[in-house]
């Protein structure tokens, strides 16, 4: 039995620039269901970070409804959006946006602490997870700009499932990652995806959507193809990627 | 050309930041204009009065009965005279009248308004229209600090008899124009005066010669001279009185307070000024850190290192030309106030002039320092690399220390967080230091002077040398003083009685006033500031200027000279002394009797307590009125001799705190706001990890707290410690060796917690920006 955890009804999103209005999202109905691996596609401006942002709480939409497991957020103020985004939500973004005034540590505290207030507990567990991603001992009192990309990135990971969240979104996480460093990030996705973790990931790259179970397709601020791909893995890439670039050639990708 | 476009470029870019230097600036330049101004104009301003009221450089009170025309012969045959002149004039030598906030006590010179006279005629500065019949001009500091306006009734009492005028005109005047030369000038039209002149004693009729120098630095010299001549012809003459003024001591006296308030101007605009520096090396530091990718633009491009200097140093130097020459010009709009400072202590009007000198001065000190910090904050620029600036400035990877680690450190998240960024901004927060510790600093040190001038007077008075008892009781020649003071003593309300008078001596031929009382130790004011008081016969105490001036210190003999007799004494102790022009002794009682074996003394002063002093001269009045001559109220006459100062020093205050205030917010709005912009990626960040606005603006305003509460802290212990010995500093041209103002823990405590709540405040409600940083538009630019 499947779990819807967000579910959007008509939601819309426009921008106003120089009096021209933009209407970015267009009328959504989306469900995102417990213990997917849900990929976001679309070219350049189709609307796949707005509606990202917008289901995560980290914007208001223009128009409609956001039930996030159960809980309305267009009728949530800044403030408590910030308390559920806290509680409920992962980020992994394209820059990464560790605090460089912090150690590796204490990034990953820094979101922790917010939430748990048992220390010992939140420190063995942050150590748990960044050996999990192969950030070993001697790197948590780096700095950022001390760690590569890949580093940082998996860093950004750790962060971001730190509080268990419900859904941990991400987008274009191995955007400005080369190709190795991309591989072990996602692999870091796979394996918290495979151990219950709901992802939603934003991307136009296809080794990386691969990754999901399910694959939305957005044009001009319209869902046009939802792929169900199935789990992940390593064994069956093939039939997957094949799968998927049927499905983007359909899309007009 | 190609540089100054870079320099505009760069100003237009950061508008915001260059408003706020903008400021700075203008507030640094406005008020080092003014004090220059008023530091650099005081002395020829009441040089120039002197001219063009042509007053005379010297001027002599003598009783008609003992003058003789060899005085005047004196005087004209006198080297650098050029003009003497002689005239008839009423001395009251005890006149008490209204004065601000209190009764004045004083001699009275009035001069009869309708005669002729070359040198000093009067100008007024108001005047009725329509005479009356008992009309009497007065100074114009009566209106300035005196509280009275054309019209209003005064009344002059002497010898407890009370005489009625209107007021109708004030004239300017140099020579006793002012409440602290201890005689008041009067002039009443010729009916009036001869009116006033018949109802008085002979006593009274007094000449009054008044002279003119070639040049009047002479006339110190030529007062001594002539006081010197007469006073040894006038030996054996009983009731004979003689008493001058010359213009250089009037000019001291009346020039002291207002150079004491220019300096603590002058010394606030610098710490203004330092500030501002400060200021302007961090908005240099930060604009160079943004433009750093322009930087490496421009280098790549051709553009060498020195060009790129200048331009910085360009753009600097036109923001401060800019904001310092309307500072400048500002400051021609805020010195009228000054100018009404200097006005009620002199008495004489401020014309204010403009002083293209000065004001380029200034212009030139503030852009020259501007210039300085520029060059020091910009001069990294030449060493950095192309391809380091066009990476935003990073050469290497900066190590740096990871501190109180959230693993480790216990407490709240948002505390720690807090301190954390406090660490991280050492440099800044260096800056913010300095600033507050410089600004509690000079709030302290305001608060202080006023507290002391204008709320508990007594460490102010005491550097007068005034003794702080509440009534002065002069005591008939006749009555038995001893007695009449064992009386009083037993009064309700009576603290203590002492004898202490005030009587003129010689000593080594310099005229001092020297005090007497039984014994020093019951007097509240010791004034005695190395060695001590005399308490035998043959010991005598003398202050500093005495003592400088006839080059006696304690241990050495002096010749005391009192009537006829002269005596030798011991001097046991080096006093200050502002009154009298510092021109002050002190002897027991016993000592005094060495040189008049039957003296008993005059005065009493009076102590009380619970009892008002208007209630009690009643009771005293009523109870041994036949024995007294006269009542001075001592508290009266302190408030309205005070009242003045009182008024400079609030003006001071309040200047000094709204600057601190403005400088406060200025800074924390200057800093925080560069904050948020430099940390508005990690700002939307933990937006984005569920950190809520009020959680982040606590976080950056807790960031300050420390820095701020040691800076107040600082600043606060140095107030405290500090104060006293720089105003000892800043006043030892006065005359002042040691200086014992009250500084009450409780109102520092008051002023450091104000300033940290204030900056608390002011860094809560600028942080409110942050509110308009969205974790969403953070990732989608």
């Amino acid at each position: 039995m499947t779990k819807t955890i967000i579910r959007t009804e008509k939601l819309c999103k426009t921008f106003s620039s120089g009096g021209i209005q933009q209407h970015v999202l267009k009328n959504l109905d989306i469900r995102i269901v417990e213990g997917d691996f849900t990929i976001i596609m679309g070219s350049s401006g189709s609307g796949k970070s707005t509606l990202l942002y917008a289901i995560s709480g980290m914007d208001k939409p223009t128009l409609g409804e956001i039930d996030f497991a159960g809980q309305k957020l267009t009728k949530f103020s800044n403030d408590r959006l910030a308390i559920f985004r806290r509680n409920h939500c992962g980020f992994v973004f394209q820059q990464i946006y560790l605090l460089d005034n912090m150690s590796v540590l204490d990034n990953v505290l820094a979101s922790g602490l917010l939430v748990n207030k048992n220390k010992r507990e939140l420190v063995k567990r942050a150590k748990e997870l960044l050996l999990q991603v192969g950030i070993n001992e001697n790197s948590w009192s780096k700095f950022p700009t001390q760690l590569s990309g890949g580093e940082a990135q998996r860093v950004g990971i750790v962060r971001a499932i730190i509080n268990n969240p419900k859904i941990l979104f991400a987008d274009e996480p191995t955007g400005a990652l080369n190709s190795l460093s991309s591989k072990n990030v996602l692999d870091v996705f796979s394996e918290i995806n495979r151990s219950g973790q709901s992802i939603v990931l934003v991307t136009h790259d296809v080794n990386t959507a691969l990754r999901g179970n399910r694959v939305i397709y957005l044009k001009d601020g319209v869902i046009c193809g939802d792929l169900q791909l199935g789990s992940y893995s390593d064994d069956d890439n093939l039939e997957r990627h094949e799968r998927l670039k049927e499905f983007l050639a359909e899309m007009g990708w | 050309m190609k540089i100054l476009n870079l320099a505009l470029a760069n100003i237009r870019k950061g508008k915001s930041a260059t408003a706020s230097l903008f400021i700075f600036v203008l507030v640094a330049s406005l008020l080092l204009n003014i004090g220059l101004m008023v530091v650099t104009q005081v002395n020829p301003f009441f040089d120039d009065k002197v001219d063009q009221l042509k007053d005379p450089h010297a001027m002599f009170v003598i009783n008609k009965e003992s003058y003789h025309p060899s005085r005047s012969e004196y005087l004209e045959d006198y080297q650098g005279v050029t003009e003497t002149e002689k005239e008839d004039v009423i001395h009251m030598e005890n006149s008490t009248y209204k004065y601000g906030n209190g009764e004045l006590n004083s001699s009275a010179v009035i001069f009869n308004a309708d005669a002729e006279r070359n040198i000093g005629a009067p100008r007024f500065i108001e005047k009725l229209d329509s005479p009356g019949t008992n009309d009497i001009f007065v100074p114009y500091s009566f209106k300035t600090d005196g509280g009275y306006q054309l019209g209003d009734q005064f009344t002059l009492t002497s010898q407890n008899k009370d005489y009625e005028y209107r007021i109708s005109g004030f004239f300017e005047t140099t020579m006793m124009g002012t409440n602290n030369i201890g005689v008041m000038k009067f002039m009443l039209p010729e009916t009036t005066y001869r009116k006033l002149a018949s109802e008085l004693d002979n006593r009274s009729e007094a000449l009054l010669l008044s002279v003119i120098m070639e040049d009047k630095t002479e006339s110190s010299q030529l007062s001594n001279d002539f006081m010197k001549e007469v006073q040894l012809s006038q030996k054996d003459k009983a009731g004979a009185y003689i008493f001058g003024l010359d213009i250089e001591m009037v000019k001291n006296v009346n020039t002291l307070t207002i150079n004491i308030v220019a300096t603590i101007l002058v010394a606030f605009a610098a710490i203004i000024v330092l500030v501002s520096l400060i200021v302007i090396r961090f908005r240099v530091s930060n604009n160079i850190e943004d433009g750093m990718g322009n930087i490496g633009a421009l280098k790549a491009i051709g553009y060498t290192s020195g060009q790129i200097l200048l331009s910085i140093i360009l753009q600097f130097i036109l923001i401060a030309l800019c904001a310092s020459g309307v500072g400048v010009v500002l400051s021609y709009g805020l010195m009228p106030l000054f100018g009404n400072i200097i006005s009620s202590l002199s008495g004489l009007i401020w014309v204010q002039k403009l002083d293209i000198f000065i004001n380029l001065v200034s212009i030139v000190l503030i852009v020259f320092s501007v210039v300085i910090v520029t060059l020091f904050s910009a001069y990294r620029v030449r060493k950095i690399l192309p391809v380091a600036a066009l990476r935003g400035g990073i050469q290497t990877h900066s190590f740096k220390k990871n501190y109180f680690p959230l693993e480790k450190t216990g407490g709240d998240l948002h505390f720690v967080l807090a301190i954390k960024s406090t660490l991280a901004n050492a440099k800044q927060n260096m800056m913010i230091l300095l600033i507050v510790i410089a600004l509690t600093f000079a709030t302290v040190f305001s608060a202080v002077l006023y507290y002391n001038i204008g709320s508990d007077k007594t460490a102010f008075v005491n550097i007068f040398g005034a003794e702080p008892a509440n009534l002065m009781i002069t005591v008939k020649a006749d009555a038995d003083i001893k007695e009449l003071l064992h009386n009083i003593q037993q009064m309700d309300h009576v603290q203590k009685v002492n004898i202490f008078d005030l009587i003129e001596t010689k000593i080594e031929d310099q005229i001092v006033y020297t005090n007497i009382t039984d014994h020093y130790n019951q007097l509240e004011n010791n004034i005695v500031y190395e060695g001590r008081q005399p308490k035998h016969e043959n010991e005598i105490a003398l202050s500093w200027v005495v003592s400088e001036q006839i080059n006696k210190g304690i241990g050495d003999m002096v010749e005391l000279e009192y009537g006829t007799e002269t005596s030798s004494f011991l001097v046991t102790g080096i006093s200050q002394s502002i009154g009298n022009l510092g021109q002050v002794a002190a002897v027991t009682m016993e000592g005094i009797q060495r040189l008049q074996s039957d003296y008993t003394g005059t005065s009493l002063y009076v102590y009380l307590d619970g009892i008002s002093n208007k209630d009690f001269v009643k009771n005293v009045q009523n109870q041994y009125g036949e024995q007294i001559i006269e009542t001075l109220d001592i508290d009266e006459n302190i408030e309205s001799q005070t009242g003045m100062y009182t008024a400079a020093v609030l003006a001071l205050m309040l200047l000094v705190l709204l600057i601190t205030i403005l400088v406060v917010v200025l800074i924390l709005y200057l800093v925080i706001r560069t904050m948020i912009i430099k940390r508005k990626k990690e700002f939307g960040v933990m937006k984005a990890l569920g950190y809520s606005t009020l959680q982040l603006m606590n976080q950056i305003s807790i960031s300050f707290l420390p820095v701020i509460t040691i800076g107040v802290a600082l600043g606060g212990v140095l107030g405290y410690f500090f104060t006293n010995p720089m105003l000892s500093v800043l006043l030892s041209g006065a005359g002042v060796k040691r200086l014992e103002f009250t500084i009450h823990l409780p109102i520092i405590i008051l002023i450091c917690s104000s300033i940290l709540i204030l900056a608390y405040i002011v860094s809560l409600l600028v942080s409110r920006r942050i509110k308009a940083i969205s974790a969403y538009a953070l990732m989608t630019e």
